[in-house]
């Protein structure tokens, strides 16, 4: 998750405790405390939808599963989540709201002490509900919204979608509960970016994630309908000019790109262009620390059966289960050979990852996609949408140079 | 050690039949649990857990999850009585509850 806004209207020389004369201790320092994080878990509760979203990862459908965890395993895992020092657990599914436990859940994940947050299509969320949920302790609710109106439908296949999904929305501030939009980019929702963003601005939402595909779940039947790499980059571009523009405004939203960490090369790209040298460096030394691509470390997924993933989308194969063991151990659990090669992937990554000078703020990108499409686990994320005179070169701003600029 | 005396014996298949990978990395090594794949078929489910262990492996093992029987101590079940008892709408109230913020 990189915070354009951040990184483009926030980030000034004083902030985030980085300041670049001293910097090269305390952010290989905090690179290894990021390192030693506990991941956010992703928790599909139920894999049971009340709509049929052609890009659902999770392959959701309108019947009830076999195996879901129960109300009591579900707060066993908690238990276990709060254990192992899991920060955050994201309730998503299939939709969650389907769960009448829901509630309950989130209050006894609150109880113990993992963050509870919410991903949700929003068409489930009625006042009563955006009020309980509130009260049960939940901090955060994401809400799916994938294109202007009819385009929006058309996807989630359900006539009336866009306009559940902002009455959720509605719902939920009217309740006072933070809530924020998640866009999953695609070849057919692009143009509507910022038109979406407009509309759901007057309805008082702040924070836009916007999501690249993965390809995993139903995803992998429309790879052929994500974007290409040249309006990939349009889009990304916009995103961030887009951001500019509500700053200049004097409206401050939050903007959020999630899922393709050539973003943070990008971003350096974009802030060197249209920012300064100075600002660029910034933006690079604060994304450096963030660590580029999560998977298998900083992100985790647990589905509705209790199979452990290495993320969300990356439902095909599963690490392990918390019915025959606890979470804790089984993402510890380093005799397993993926889980240590990922975690060590920067020596394995091939072709022009290999040598990319972002390859430590981007780490390759999604592995999953290159498992995808070039069946090859450590091959070049096919979604990278650099130029070849951007990635090669030495790394930028190397060895800690003592005289930024910015000073 | 413990009675073995819990059988888990929940599904664990998403999509398609899981399979239990096992995986050796050299001769005089173990062979090691390393998670499981979904795939329709044996040959599919080869092929996955081939590109994900290659790497690594010198051999590799694949049972089908629905034969394979897990028993362990009791005091390692997520909640050993639970009675499997669903928490999830059913596709009636599903249907009903959508877009109900809407009619007023
Ligand atoms: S070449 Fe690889 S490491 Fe570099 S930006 Fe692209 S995906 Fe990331």
């Amino acid at each position: 998750m990189i915070s354009v806004s951040k990184l483009l209207t926030d980030l000034d020389a004083e902030g985030d405790g980085l300041r670049y004369d001293a910097a090269e201790e305390s952010t290989k320092a905090q690179i290894r405390d990021e390192k030693q994080r506990r991941p956010v878990v992703v928790w599909n509760v139920t894999k049971q939808c009340n709509l049929y979203c052609d890009h659902c990862y999770a392959a959701a459908d309108t019947d009830i599963a076999d195996g879901e965890l129960t109300t009591a395993e579900g707060k066993a895992l908690l238990d276990d989540l709060a254990d192992y020092g899991a920060p955050v657990i994201l309730f998503s599914g299939g939709e969650p709201l389907v769960r009448q436990d829901l509630e309950e859940l989130v209050a006894y994940a609150d109880e113990v002490g993992v963050r509870p947050v919410l991903s949700t299509n929003g068409t489930l969320i009625t006042e009563e509900r955006a009020a309980s949920l509130k009260a049960a302790g939940l901090k955060y609710a994401g809400i799916s919204v994938d294109g202007l109106p009819e385009r929006n439908d058309d996807f989630r296949g359900m006539e009336g979608a866009f306009d559940g999904a902002v009455q959720g929305i509605q719902n939920c501030l009217d309740a006072g509960l933070k809530t924020g939009l998640r866009y999953t980019i695609t070849e057919r929702n692009a143009p509507d970016l910022e038109g979406v963003v407009d509309l759901l601005t007057d309805v008082g939402v702040d924070r836009f994630c916007f999501y690249h595909l993965d390809y995993g779940g139903r995803g992998t039947e429309i790879v052929d309908a994500d974007l290409t790499p040249v309006e990939r980059r349009e889009a990304v571009e916009r995103v961030c000019d887009m951001t500019r523009e509500y700053h200049d405004r004097g409206e401050e939203i939050e903007t959020l790109l999630v899922g393709n960490y050539a973003d943070a090369a990008y971003l350096v790209e974009y802030a060197r262009e249209h920012m300064g040298e100075a600002q660029a460096r910034r933006v690079y030394e604060y994304l450096r620390v963030n660590g580029g691509d999560p998977t298998g470390e900083r992100v985790a997924d647990v589905d509705y059966q209790g199979n452990v993933h290495l993320t969300q989308f990356w439902q095909g194969y599963s690490l392990g289960n918390v019915r025959d063991r606890p979470f804790g151990d089984i993402w510890e659990d380093e005799s397993n050979p993926l889980l240590g090669a990922l975690r060590e992937r920067e020596d394995r990554l091939t072709g022009k990852c290999a040598d990319c000078r972002y390859s430590d703020v981007c780490r390759g990108g999604s592995r999953l996609r290159a498992l995808t499409v070039e069946d090859d686990l450590f091959a070049p994320d096919p979604q990278c949408y650099l130029d070849d005179d951007e990635i090669r070169g030495p790394e930028p701003f190397a060895g800690g140079d003592a005289t930024s600029p910015a000073d | 050690m413990g009675e073995l005396d819990h059988e888990v014996d929940a599904p664990r298949g998403a999509t398609s039949r899981e399979w239990e990978v096992f995986c050796r990395e050299a001769s005089a090594d173990p062979l090691t649990h390393v998670g499981s794949v979904s795939a329709p078929s044996a040959d599919i489910a080869r092929e996955q857990a081939t590109r994900l262990f290659a790497h690594a492996a010198e051999a590799l093992w694949l049972c089908p999850a629905d034969e394979t029987v897990r028993v362990q101590d009791e005091s390692l079940a997520l909640d050993p009585d639970s009675d499997g008892a669903d928490a999830t709408m059913d596709e009636q109230a599903m249907h009903d509850e959508t877009l109900r913020g809407e009619a007023e």
